[in-house]
């Protein structure tokens, strides 16, 4: 008895914590206190306080659109663009014992020690003699590039779990072997490739690094730099906490529900390669 | 030997498709990758950068001077011990916090208890947040004059702390605080996914031989996820020792140099400084040091049993 509210107990508080910042931003995001240090006693909102002006603020803001448009073309084509490539990583390190796969493996396990944050200064100096800085291109290679490997993981994880008799079935058939993954591996893929395009999709969409190295003119900046901005941006009476809150919220909120909507198969395909092991 | 070499050409022959579909990938590791790698060594042997406005046009090559710089020269020495044991300590803090409290947390969730899914809901919230975002509100949180957390303390009549630009205790406790938050789900998650896999007749046989909580998970709880533990921890520390965001958000590695790491200080003698050789220098070092890891962690924990099956 003791022992089971011990435990009630320890994740009660852990939820707590756990849900504390999003209900912080929440809460914040709809008070009338716009620039003033949120205390204590403000985090139970009372109904006569709230308000959705700086929702209205954000929305109305002329660069605001501009910033989800190129957020959403940053995200959406490097993710469609990475996803496609490997998706025949996938199948390839999935169903081919090929000369050279282990050296391959070694290789990008040797590679990824060298991290995308500290890839930005040599892509900085080669992108600027190709003249692609601060140009749509310029991000969209590196951000593509960016998701292959991992993403090629995922789906080489998922095609070892369908089983290879469906394609020999397709290729007696008369299905040559490519015809076989077009026809059979890939439409079974849907969701593994579905999970893939979101997570490579939240890179770019939350990137700043790379972005705030790249980007100098206004007309592409996104939505994790003006997000960077709002929360800096110092007033009067301290940082102004609504406009940072309700901008979160928006930017953060479709995420967060996408994930948690389809935890169990990207927690699966994170740890698959790992803890099947 | 001509049969291995013609067992060898075979193979290829009969694999030639998998060459076809790794073809994006392979390219991209080699320009995007393999390429960026081998420039940043070039950087590092030149002067590019570092020597006023006519280093940038002027490129010239100076060999390994800028490594004895970064170890020898009474400026960047001091520098380069700072920045290895921020690194060491970043990692190994995060993860010495991250498995112990995973493990815990997953251990009660493995339990019958009542309200099981809404608690483990509730805790994956921090992972599904993007940490861009999540690290700008702890940052504004964490704030010494108008934060919540000061607020709180405040309330309970105790002084404010300068969390990101006080003393040494402070802002690690802050980071570690803020990367707790970040990182717990993920690693309560995995744990728990594997304490499930364990057969459950482990623990009926065991309970018949009248075996207590305590022995139960030491003797079947323990050996079983330690694969996974060891998978996790290696890969969890790796990730942290690069982990850019949570430091560059919160304190920049300040304030002086009490949490600059190397990925901070790398981006920013690049792009505030222009410094870029003495970057690529930083980088290099960072690079080999986790390349030695890992290749420890292949060779002791095995760390790639589930990619080469």
């Amino acid at each position: 008895m003791i022992r089971r509210i011990i435990t009630h107990v320890i994740l009660a508080l852990f939820a707590i914590f756990a849900l504390f910042p999003i209900y912080f931003i929440l809460i914040t995001s709809i008070s009338k206190i716009p620039l003033a240090a949120l205390s204590a006693s403000s985090l139970i909102p009372n109904m006569k306080s709230i308000t959705l002006s700086s929702y209205r603020l954000i929305l109305t803001n002329p660069q605001f659109p501009t910033w989800v448009k190129n957020s959403l073309i940053f995200g959406g084509v490097s993710a469609i663009v990475g996803v496609g490539m490997a998706a025949f990583t996938g199948y390839a390190l999935s169903r081919f014992n090929f000369p050279g796969r282990r050296t391959l493996i070694y290789f990008i396990i040797a590679i990824s020690q060298f991290p995308g944050i500290v890839l930005i200064l040599p892509y900085y100096l080669m992108f600027a003699k190709l003249n692609l800085i601060d140009t749509y291109l310029g991000l969209l290679i590196p951000y593509s590039a960016g998701s292959i490997v991992f993403s090629g993981i995922l789906v080489k994880n998922y095609i070892d779990s369908i089983p290879q008799e469906l394609e020999e079935a397709a290729m007696v058939d008369g299905y040559t072997r490519t015809g076989a993954f077009f026809r059979v591996v890939l439409p079974l893929s849907k969701p593994i490739l579905a999970l893939g395009l979101l997570l490579a999709f939240v890179g770019p969409y939350t990137d700043y690094a790379l972005a705030n190295a790249f980007i100098t003119s206004p007309g592409l900046y996104t939505l994790a730099l003006g997000l960077y901005k709002v929360s800096q941006t110092v007033g009067a009476g301290g940082i102004n906490y609504a406009v940072f809150s309700a901008f979160s919220f928006i930017m953060g909120a479709p995420i967060m529900i996408l994930y948690i909507v389809f935890q169990k198969y990207i927690i699966s395909g994170l740890t698959l390669g790992g803890v099947k092991g | 030997m001509e049969d291995a070499h013609a067992g060898l050409l075979f193979s290829i022959r009969r694999n030639w498709r998998a060459y076809v579909y790794l073809l994006p990938m392979i390219v991209v590791l080699l320009f995007l990758n393999l390429y960026p790698i081998a420039y940043t060594f070039y950087i590092s042997l030149t002067d590019f950068g570092s020597g006023g406005p006519n280093s940038f046009f002027n490129v010239k090559f100076i060999g390994l001077s800028n490594y004895f710089h970064i170890f020898y020269s009474s400026y960047y020495l001091p520098q380069t011990i700072a920045l290895l044991q921020n690194s060491v300590v970043w990692a190994t803090g995060s993860i010495a916090i991250f498995i112990p409290l995973g493990l815990l947390l997953a251990s009660l969730l493995n339990q019958p208890i009542r309200g099981k899914w809404i608690y483990r809901t509730v805790i994956l919230i921090p992972w599904a947040m993007p940490a861009f975002i999540s690290l700008l509100t702890w940052e504004n949180m964490l704030n010494y004059e108008y934060g919540i957390v000061n607020s709180f303390l405040n309330l309970l009549h105790l002084p404010s702390v300068n969390w990101l630009g006080g003393s040494p205790l402070d802002v690690w406790s802050a980071l570690f605080l803020t990367n707790t938050w970040l990182s717990f789900p993920f690693y309560t998650i995995v744990f728990l996914a594997a304490m499930q896999a364990i057969p459950s007749e482990l623990y009926e046989s065991a309970q018949i031989d009248g075996a207590g909580t305590w022995r139960m998970f030491s003797r079947i709880t323990v050996p079983y996820i330690l694969p996974t533990v060891l998978f996790v921890g290696i890969t969890g520390w790796l990730f942290t020792f690069n982990n850019f965001y949570p430091i560059y958000l919160l304190t920049s590695g300040g304030p002086g140099f009490t949490s600059e790491i190397f990925v901070v200080e790398i981006y920013q003698t690049a792009f505030q400084d222009y410094s870029f050789a003495i970057a690529a220098t930083y980088s290099v070092i960072n690079f080999l040091i986790l390349l030695v890891v890992a290749v420890i962690a292949i060779k002791y924990a095995r760390l790639t049993q589930g990619w080469l099956k």
